[in-house]
């Protein structure tokens, strides 16, 4: 079998089981869409300087139900405690890194492409191709996110106060890529600028290959013997 | 000097059966450490004498710019730590000796310290010379913020996990992907503010012979304290590891 394929077939365990109860799904979403709706609350609603915060409210509504996904993403495994099922497979460590970031990412890109159009109706923004953008940036900041979000969500899963424990040693890490993401969209769709985009562009995408290849390697001090 | 000596021979005497490695080890750096207090003394003091008197008042800032000193011992000495915490995570990783994990551990420990010495001498001098305590439009001062943000998650980390084995692998994963994320950080920090229109510029600052001299003599005073800290650091925390063996046989004994 081929080693894409073994990533593909983690991946899609994973998603079934999601697709399955959907409860997870529909909650995180919820969740999303109501810090939308909150931060219209604190802030002067339609005003130009809410709508010149808009790039940041939008990924914090995206970050929050990210770090919960992940923390969802290992508890059912060490609850039916499938995860040593898992590791005992004859399957190299990083490879199921990578099948778990792929169900990560595919998981958190659904919820941000919906939250993109609760977005684009509650600061009533104009769906332009300036939007498409956007939406490359959520593909790739998701799979940064993911990826040091994964290894992450895979140390703290024993740990008793494991909900707090991953936003405070996940968001010191990726703190690139919300400046590149917040920054970027905020170009796109406040200033109609397209000058510095494809800088934030490497940017995230550097930060995406180093941590892919950082958590490849280290995962299999991760999960343990 | 003594202090250390005795602390060193009074707790292996509490070792009653043969001393183990981690209380061997510790013995030795203890003793190190109480021989780099000379020099840490000389080079201290010659620190102080060049800082306060040896380098001329500058000229526009006036006395406050003599903090740049020690704010720059602490950054240089800083960063020193969190490398030496990513190569003791490597370093433990390949060997799994428990003896990294708590190097790395001292190290990130006095890194942290060094650290909020920057960020608290840093708004010191930046509120009468900036006109602002926290200039965010540095990248300087942002990164060494999220560095110790990324520092003070170790020891949440550390923190939450039983000593062991399992603690010291996590925090040696935590460590190395902490370092390698610091030039990241650094470069959005410094492309996010220079995209706009930047308040703040760092002025052309010419150091005077005397105020160069100074800068040498204090970052040196800094990096003697920092290896005084972590060698007494790494023995308190080998000695803790020992004592848990200590206390681990004894339970045995008693069951």
């Amino acid at each position: 079998m081929g080693q894409l394929k073994l990533v593909w077939l983690l991946a899609i365990k994973d998603l079934k089981i999601e697709y399955r109860s959907r409860q997870a799904f529909l909650t995180t979403l919820f969740f999303a869409a109501l810090i939308l709706v909150v931060f219209n609350f604190a802030f002067d609603p339609g005003s130009a300087s809410t709508r010149d915060a808009s790039p940041g409210i939008l990924w914090v509504a995206l970050l929050f139900p990210g770090m919960i996904q992940l923390n969802r993403s290992f508890q059912s495994e060490t609850e039916e405690g499938t995860l040593q099922g898992i590791v005992l497979a004859p399957v190299d460590r990083g490879i199921l890194f990578l099948g778990k970031v792929l169900a990560n990412w595919l998981f958190l890109l659904a919820i941000d492409l919906l939250i993109l159009a609760v977005f684009i109706v509650f600061f009533n923004f104009a769906p332009d191709p300036s939007f498409l953008w956007v939406i490359l940036f959520m593909f790739l900041v998701g799979a940064g996110f993911s990826a040091v979000g994964t290894v992450f969500a895979a140390m703290v899963t024993n740990v008793r106060i494991r909900e707090v424990l991953l936003p405070i040693l996940l968001f010191p890490i990726i703190v690139p890529i919300i400046l590149a993401a917040v920054n970027a969209t905020r170009e796109v769709l406040i200033h109609q600028d397209f000058s510095t985009v494809e800088r934030w562009l490497q940017l995230v995408v550097a930060f995406d290959v180093i941590f892919l290849a950082a958590g490849f390697l280290v995962f299999d001090y991760v999960v343990g013997e | 000097m003594s202090f250390f000596w005795r602390l060193g021979s009074w707790s292996s005497i509490m070792w009653l059966e043969s001393s183990s490695y981690f209380q061997q080890r510790a013995d030795r750096y203890l003793k190190w450490a109480a021989w780099l207090l000379v020099p840490l003394y000389l080079v201290g003091v010659a620190a102080l004498y060049a800082a306060f008197i040896h380098a001329p008042t500058e000229r526009t800032m006036g006395e406050v710019q003599r903090i740049f000193y020690f704010h720059v011992g602490a950054a240089w000495t800083a960063f020193l730590a969190f490398f030496v915490v990513f190569v003791a995570g490597i370093a433990y990783l390949w060997r799994r000796n428990l003896f990294w994990d708590e190097l790395g551990a001292a190290s990130a420990e006095v890194g942290v310290v060094f650290t909020t010495i920057v960020l608290t001498t840093g708004p010191i001098w930046a509120r009468p010379i900036w006109n602002t305590w926290w200039p965010w439009g540095d990248p300087r001062v942002t990164t060494t913020l999220v560095l110790w943000l990324i520092y003070v998650a170790y020891f949440a980390l550390r923190s939450s996990l039983p000593a062991g084995e399992k603690r010291a692998r996590l925090a040696a994963v935590f460590g190395i992907i902490g370092f390698i994320d610091v030039p990241i950080v650094f470069l959005s920090v410094r492309w996010w503010r220079t995209i706009h229109p930047v308040v703040i510029t760092r002025s052309e600052v010419r150091l005077e012979p005397e105020m160069v001299q100074a800068l040498l003599i204090a970052v040196a005073a800094f990096t003697i304290l920092y290896f005084t800290l972590l060698l007494t650091r790494t023995a308190m925390r080998l000695q803790d590891a020992a004592s848990e063996e200590i206390m681990q046989a004894v339970r045995e004994r008693s069951d």
